[in-house]
């Protein structure tokens, strides 16, 4: 038997298989996003009324606020990963505490929101209309808690300086999470409280 | 391989021949017992498209079934580690043909058949209860199923349901021989099966939907009602009685009942007012 | 995330056997782990089967200690409980460890000629996951009120608190969830190393059939697991929490949840699981066929385009199982449609397969018989599906014994006889010892005779009409006849679960004092018979250079030149036609 032959592969080769990973991972979420979805039109295209009339009405302003800010925070985190490309290592831990404190102050929104209408009367047991709702902005929520520790962890490693040109997957992959909990809160926005 | 057919034939015969004797006695209180390991006996009018269906898939799948195993064997004995074994990737131009033809031949064949008999047995029969919404011969009746009983609702004299003349059975369905029978099937707590065993017939009772079904029997008798979905702790013992008159007994004994029914309403007992109005459509 | 670096073996006890990041430990975890469940998945049958022959009467020996209220005998609860329990320990927690967990993580890196997962540490923790899992069931069933009842399929809403309340169903649907993130985890795992570890040389139409059955139904693992997921967090939010998602209004008046979305969700997972069950079978089985009879995959290209057809069509077929709901008569109708052409990819691969032993050299080794036994018995099994694909003829035999005799020979049998068939092919590989052959032969007789008389004892059944999950199926009259049939299929039900024993024996006596296996005993082509038996930590110390397909054998130029009937996948042919002085990777 020969000699142990190292296989180290060219970084690109490695960044491509993390890359796919989380491809592969993200698709499988939405497949999970999506049956919540199907789940939703299935519920409501077998309702008389929806909303129903004796319940208080979803909100628009907030949540669209809220959207916007989400928005914000995913272009931030995009902005971090971008200098963290090109070099600009000093920006990318600013870059990365405004998307996070974006991130953060979307969730207290959210719960603002979810304060005001339990407070309206608007329980997770009231029928199938909060149901859906309290189900989908709650299993979104969750996502976004994990996406802010990821956040405030990657946060970290930027001001300690442990990413660059050469090292910066772990950005890159959680931007790529982070921008899909953006992308379903967006459909969650449009036919949740929208249509 | 016609053996096979044979025997198949036979077992059939033997069944009929069974049926045959079974049917000449009926009329006891309980069902009769079954016998044999065939399809239950069929009393229903349509039923026969189903059997004949499945008796005769039955028969492709077991030449099918039989070839295989005789080639298996057929190549583990002739074909053992004394035989050389041939180079051959199966990829040539020919090879591709033969299975993509062999296959072809046994779907156009097997599932062919299947597929060409079923939709025209199911629209044309058992899924076409907007024929029957519209036939004055039709008996209409209501069955609620619930944890762990069907109970059934005639609409009496006056034609209409959820009215003082209803006629409210547990566990005990009366249908006139010879006539279309019209169920609309709910339920207020889990999903329940309607099922007919000797008239091939089955539907889901589905809480908040109004499911249908029917069915025309052909001889008298009693027979099993079963559940067939699971429903709790006491499925198996969802057990009704179908009970198939002559169709002036059924009238007697349909307006005997309404009339007890009539005597004996209470407006206030609203428990047994689970009835609705017919619905013509869903 | 160095992938195809050479990681230090681990030294410390802890890091090398039970926290290992390498594949072929992990592989092993799965197999035990999956195993014990199947006994116990095999106990819970052996106690419906009881009940059926006798129903009422107390249990031997068990019973007495299982169920103390009832003087020893089953009660309708207990029954609900078993069938419930058993249908999902097989499923989730015995066949698909030791299929996909198993065998996927052990072959899939030494088939394609990689040195581990994609994602090594993520693999380690799909197995913890899976282990909670695992003990979310155990500790169901010592909750107030016992463990799931609500049948396999978990309908709603029987399965919600309206039909079963109590801890334990809320335990089960929890481990459901962990356990799918479990196979998540796995799945993503598996499709990535698939895609960038193959080895210089492995393209997609040289990899060995395993890898693409265990690859597809990682792809669907992927994409459908989360649909169960989706319809067990809803179920455990409406038991939970009070929401409404399947509990409906009163039934007269329209309105409230929908208890046929539950339906929906849990069949568009629930379909393609069922291929995701079969497609490592039919992995195995094209492989082993040729393997054994030393001849090449007929029409590999064919066999992997049907698999792959199989794949795409499991996502549309799931209708077939909602036909007496109350379905929409066209949507019905193209469900039926779509079913009966999910058949003709089946018939194309069991063509492939008679046709490569055809003409072949058949060594009827231990793997090779299981794997005839897989295509006997999953023949069988497939066959009784096409009654059920149509309409009219479901209208009679759904949920009747008939669709359970069906989905055991599909499923049960064929799972199970192909477990085997991989466990007795890669056994010398996994574990470096040989396992007892007149054993393995006697395990398999027992098997594929009494398994075939056991299911098939339940199509019989089912075409008489006999409805499943029956606590005492002799309330009916019309099923009262069928007591002494269900009694034999009770009694071949209890020799098949006695004769596992000379399974138990051959393992334990192998893996402790099996002799040594050789390197590649079974004188097989693929990368994995490459290395020594069992591999070393890094598997490969040259990522190897495939030249050719994984079923060379009986090439006459491979014979002239080499004088044997195979050549390794990674083996240079020599040009000149002697033999090479020191054959590559093959056969050092
Ligand atoms: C591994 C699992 C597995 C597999 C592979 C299959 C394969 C198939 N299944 Fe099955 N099925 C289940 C597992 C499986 N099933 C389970 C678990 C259930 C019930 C769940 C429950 O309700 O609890 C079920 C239920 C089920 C139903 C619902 C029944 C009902 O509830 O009423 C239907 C209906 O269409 C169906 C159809 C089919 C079909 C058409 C195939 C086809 O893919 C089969 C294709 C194969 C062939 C057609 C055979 C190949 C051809 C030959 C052998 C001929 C060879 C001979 C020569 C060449 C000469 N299955
Ligand atoms: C892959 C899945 C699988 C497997 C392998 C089996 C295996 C068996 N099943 Fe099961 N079964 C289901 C999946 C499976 N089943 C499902 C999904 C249901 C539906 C549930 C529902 O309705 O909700 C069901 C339901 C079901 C019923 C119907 C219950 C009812 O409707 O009321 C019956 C009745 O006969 C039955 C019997 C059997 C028998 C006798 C076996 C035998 O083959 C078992 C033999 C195996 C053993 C005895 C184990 C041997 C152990 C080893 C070899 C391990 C050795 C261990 C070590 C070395 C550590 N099963
Ligand atoms: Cu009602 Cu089963
Ligand atoms: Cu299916």
């Amino acid at each position: 038997m020969g000699a142990i032959v190292p296989y180290p592969p060219p970084r690109a080769r490695q960044e491509w298989t993390a890359y796919l990973g989380m491809v592969i991972f993200l698709g499988s979420w939405a497949m999970m996003f999506g049956s919540l979805f199907f789940a939703y039109g299935m519920v409501r295209a077998r309702a008389t009324a929806w909303p129903p009339p004796d319940l208080p009405e979803l909100p628009l302003a907030l949540p669209g606020v809220n959207t916007a800010v989400l928005a914000a925070s995913s272009v931030m985190l995009q902005l971090a990963v971008r200098w963290l490309r090109v070099g600009k290592t000093r920006w990318v831990g600013p870059g990365l505490a405004a998307s996070l404190a974006l991130g953060t102050l979307f969730l207290c929104l959210q719960m603002v929101t979810w304060r005001r209408l339990l407070d309206e009367g608007l329980t997770p047991s009231g029928g199938p209309y909060p149901s859906v709702f309290y189900a989908l902005t709650c299993f979104h929520a969750l996502h976004v808690l994990v996406g802010i520790g990821a956040l405030a962890w990657l946060c970290r490693g930027a001001f300690v300086g442990k990413y660059s040109a050469a090292r910066f997957l772990p950005v890159r992959l959680w931007a790529m999470y982070w921008h899909f909990v953006g992308a379903v809160w967006g459909v969650m926005f449009v036919t949740v409280y929208v249509v | 391989m016609d053996s096979t057919a044979r025997l198949i034939k036979q077992v059939t015969a033997l069944l009929a021949a069974a049926l045959a004797m079974t049917a000449s006695g009926i009329a006891g209180a309980v069902p009769k017992p079954e016998s044999g390991m065939g399809l239950p006996r069929d009393v229903s009018e349509h039923g026969h498209h189903i059997d004949w269906l499945i008796e005769v898939t039955m028969v492709f799948v077991v030449i099918l079934f039989v070839i295989m195993v005789i080639w298996m064997v057929w190549a583990c004995f002739a074909h053992d580690e004394k035989h050389a074994a041939e180079y051959d990737h199966g990829d040539s131009k020919h090879s591709v043909k033969t299975a993509l033809a062999l296959s072809a031949v046994i779907f156009f064949v097997v599932d062919g058949n299947l597929f060409y008999n079923s939709t025209t047995d199911t629209f044309r029969l058992f899924w076409n209860h907007d024929a029957l919404e519209t036939d004055a011969k039709a008996v209409r009746i209501e069955v609620n199923a619930h944890q762990w009983a069907w109970d059934a609702r005639y609409a009496g004299p006056d034609g209409k349901f959820n009215t003082k003349d209803d006629v409210i059975t547990l566990n005990d369905i009366r249908v006139p021989v010879g006539a279309p029978v019209l169920l609309q099937l709910v339920s207020p707590d889990v999903i329940h099966s309607f099922y007919l065993p000797n008239l091939r017939v089955k539907q889901d009772a589905m809480p908040g939907m109004t499911n249908r079904l029917w069915f025309q029997a052909k001889e008298t008798g009693d027979f099993d009602i079963g559940c067939a979905q699971h429903c709790g702790v006491h499925h198996y013992k969802m057990k009704g009685m179908l009970t198939v008159l002559p169709p002036d007994e059924f009238k007697n004994w349909l307006n005997e009942q309404s009339a007890i029914a009539t005597r004996g309403y209470d407006p206030k007992d609203t428990e047994a007012h689970w009835g609705w109005e017919w619905r013509a459509r869903n | 995330m160095e992938l195809q670096h050479i990681h230090p073996e681990p030294t410390s006890f802890l890091r090398k056997h039970l926290f290992s990041t390498d594949h072929k430990v992990i592989a092993k975890q799965f197999l035990w782990a999956g195993l014990l469940f199947l006994a116990f998945g095999g106990g819970l049958a052996m106690l419906i089967r009881w009940q059926w022959a006798f129903p009422g009467e107390p249990v031997p020996v068990v019973g007495s200690m299982l169920f103390q209220q009832s003087g020893g005998a089953i009660t309708p609860a207990h029954y609900n409980t078993i069938f419930t329990m058993h249908g999902l320990i097989m499923i989730f927690f015995a066949i698909t460890p030791i299929m996909i967990g198993a065998f996927g993580n052990f072959c899939i890196p030494l088939m394609i000629g990689a040195r581990d997962m994609a994602f090594p540490l993520l693999n380690m923790l799909s197995f913890w996951t899976f282990l909670v899992s695992q003990g979310l069931i155990i500790a169901s069933f010592f909750v107030q009120l016992g463990s799931a009842a609500a049948g396999w399929t978990t309908y709603a809403p029987l399965s919600t608190n309206v039909g079963t309340p109590g801890a334990g169903q809320t335990l089960v649907v929890a481990a459901v969830f962990v356990t799918g993130v479990a196979t998540i985890m796995g799945g993503i795992n598996y499709v990535t190393t698939v895609v960038r570890l193959r080895a210089p040389g492995m393209t997609y139409m040289r990899m060995p059939a395993t890898v693409w059955g265990l690859w597809l139904t990682a792809i669907l693992n992927v994409l459908f697991v989360p649909v169960l997921g989706s319809a067990a967090l809803l179920l455990l939010l409406d038991r939970s929490f009070g929401t409404q998602f399947y509990i409906a209004g009163s039934s007269a008046v329209r309105g409230g949840g929908d208890p046929i979305l539950f339906q929906h969700l849990f069949w568009i997972f629930g379909h393609p699981e069922v291929y995701i069950l079969i497609l490592p079978p039919w992995g195995f089985v094209t492989d082993l066929v040729s393997f054994f009879a030393r001849k090449p995959a007929y029409w590999y290209k064919g066999s992997v385009m049907a698999m792959t057809g199989v794949t795409v069509l499991s996502a549309v077929v799931y209708g077939h199982h909602m036909f007496v709901t109350g379905m929409n008569p066209l949507l019905g109708q193209s469900f039926m449609t779509l079913t009966l052409i999910i058949s003709v990819p089946a018939e194309l691969l069991f063509l492939n397969w008679l046709h490569t032993i055809w003409k072949g050299s058949i060594r009827l080794t231990a793997p090779m018989l299981f794997a005839l036994g897989t295509v006997f018995v999953f023949g069988l099994g497939g066959l009784t599906g096409l009654f059920l694909g149509t309409i009219s003829t479901d209208l009679y035999l759904h949920d009747t014994m008939f669709v359970v005799g069906h989905f055991h020979l599909t499923m049960a049998a064929a799972a199970f006889l192909a477990s085997f068939a991989a466990i007795y092919f890669w056994f010398p590989k996994m574990f470096g010892r040989n396992m007892n052959q007149t054993l393995a032969k006697w395990h398999f007789w027992f098997s594929v005779i009494f398994i075939t008389l056991v299911f098939c004892g339940q199509l019989v059944a089912g075409y008489g009409g006999h409805q499943r999950r029956l606590y005492d199926p002799y309330q009916y009259t019309f099923l009262q006849h069928m007591q002494p049939l269900n009694r034999w299929t009770s009694y071949f039900g209890f020799i098949l679960a006695a004769s596992q024993v000379t399974f138990v024996v051959n393992w334990f006596q192998s893996i402790f004092a099996g002799s040594k296996a050789e390197q590649n005993p079974w004188e097989i082509g693929t990368l994995e018979w490459t290395v020594p038996s069992p591999p070393v930590h890094h598997n490969f110390d040259v990522i190897p250079t495939v030249h050719r397909g994984p079923h060379e054998y009986a090439n006459p130029e491979v014979k002239k030149a080499l004088g044997r009937d195979w050549i390794g996948q990674s083996e240079e042919l020599p040009k000149s036609g002697k033999a090479p002085a020191e054959p590559a990777a093959a056969a050092s």
